[in-house]
């Protein structure tokens, strides 16, 4: 992996990989040819709680861009998973059975949720945005978050 | 208090989030309700910073440990301060087996959230006998 | 990404003590009224390595509020971190103020309603003068 774009907002430190594509929603897919593992984003993770569940479809499945692959339900909320790529689900993570909390410990690493054989790569990359892209959407909430505080 | 032969109940009572406020209950309903005349609470900073009463107080008697996250504050302090917890819990495992009971507030928890604390509590008492009559957890 | 300067709130957690309750909610209920000038430092994963917490306390100014003399809030942002700014130890703040210590350490209400008051409003202003001084 070729490293981390960091921000820094308050005490917090949100990291973004540079080598994954990124959903508006926030979930990230590492694509490597045909293939792709998903998970949360360390923006979202961070911002939805620690988690306590996750449902996920069964592999096999075929999931479209932007659908529902799966729950996540936090002390705070319960939301969709909503997939960044078009696919058949491979598999799995094994851990997000017991230890659905790797999401917030390391939610680009031992925390990725499913992978996934994609339908088209090309297309579904032009409905992500890269890196930098993302670093912004996520300046841009982060600023409207503190104008909300500050009044 | 005389705290010698009890097992120590230490919470992170993590101070973000309202799973360490729960962290914080469950240990009060422990040693202030289930189980008072077999448990005895400690700081946790008191650890890091080297008090010599709070280090022995651990490194001699059984710990159940109980976390508000995945990131175990309790846990790791402890065992940097040279002890090993005879149980370690989360908070957030208690929210999972009873749902209905969702916790929320950090200053104070809500009416749920003592509810969760207290079967929390009833559930680990079990563990604080057996840790007493000198069993494993 | 530029922020306005902030106050990091470093509470006791003082499981054991009732002045350490009366810290955390106090601070608590402080920080929800001022996420504009205040961030949460959390004490346990301040000390247990918490990258963040300890990276904010190094480049902005501390508060520490100590629920008793062993001011393990104060000690362990001095050790770990930097030195805190303003450190405000609980029983001074009572004693100050003609206050008696809650005899329990939890289900707070009316009756600690004006020592839980009193140490909101030493710190608030206390945050007022280290912003000033920023």
């Amino acid at each position: 992996m070729s490293g981390f774009i960091e921000i820094t907002y308050d005490k917090f430190i949100f990291r973004v990989n540079k080598d994954c594509l990124y959903s508006k929603e926030g979930f990230w897919a590492h694509i490597e040819g045909r293939t792709a593992t998903v998970g949360v984003a360390d923006f979202k993770q961070k911002t939805m709680g620690d988690v306590a569940f996750l449902q996920t479809v069964d592999p096999g499945t075929v999931v479209r861009q932007g659908a529902p692959a799966g729950v996540i339900e936090t002390i705070k909320t319960t939301s969709d998973i909503l997939s960044p790529v078009s696919g058949r689900v491979t598999e799995i993570n094994p851990n997000m059975q017991d230890s659905p909390h790797l999401i917030n410990q390391d939610p680009h690493g031992a925390g990725w949720i499913y992978r996934i054989e994609l339908a088209d790569p090309k297309a579904d990359a032009q409905g992500l945005l890269e890196a930098e892209a993302y670093c912004e959407i996520m300046k841009e909430h982060l600023s409207r978050e503190a104008g909300k505080k500050n009044g | 208090m005389d705290k010698t032969g009890k097992v120590v109940i230490l919470p992170c009572s993590g101070i973000g989030k309202p799973t360490g406020a729960l962290a914080r209950e469950i240990a009060y309903e422990l040693a202030e309700r289930a189980r008072p005349e077999k448990t005895a609470m400690t700081c946790l900073p008191l650890l890091v910073i080297g008090d010599t009463d709070a280090l022995k107080l651990v490194r001699e008697n059984p710990v159940i440990t109980i976390d508000g996250c995945a990131l175990e504050c309790a846990r790791k302090s402890l065992e940097a301060a040279g002890a090993k917890p005879a149980l370690t819990c989360q908070s957030v495992k208690f929210f999972l087996a009873h749902k209905e009971l969702k916790p929320e507030g950090v200053a104070q928890l809500n009416e749920a959230g003592r509810k969760l604390a207290g079967l929390a509590a009833d559930e680990l008492a079990a563990t604080v006998d057996r840790l007493a009559n000198g069993e494993d957890a | 990404m530029e922020m306005r300067v902030k106050v990091g709130i470093v509470s006791c957690s003082g499981e054991e003590r009732p002045e350490g309750t009366v810290c955390r909610m106090a601070c608590r209920r402080l920080l929800e009224q001022t996420t504009d000038k205040t961030v949460t430092i959390c004490l346990p994963l301040f000390i247990a390595g918490g990258r963040e917490e300890r990276t904010f306390a190094s480049k902005y100014p501390t508060i520490t509020v100590d629920g008793c003399e062993k001011r393990c809030a104060a000690r362990a942002t001095e050790t770990l971190s930097a030195k805190p700014r303003m450190t405000l130890l609980i029983p001074e703040i009572l004693r100050k103020r003609g206050l008696a210590v809650p005899r329990t350490r939890r289900n707070y209400g009316p009756e600690e309603e004006p020592v839980i008051r009193a140490v909101i409003e030493e710190l608030a202003g206390a945050v007022d003068e280290v912003l000033a001084k920023a």
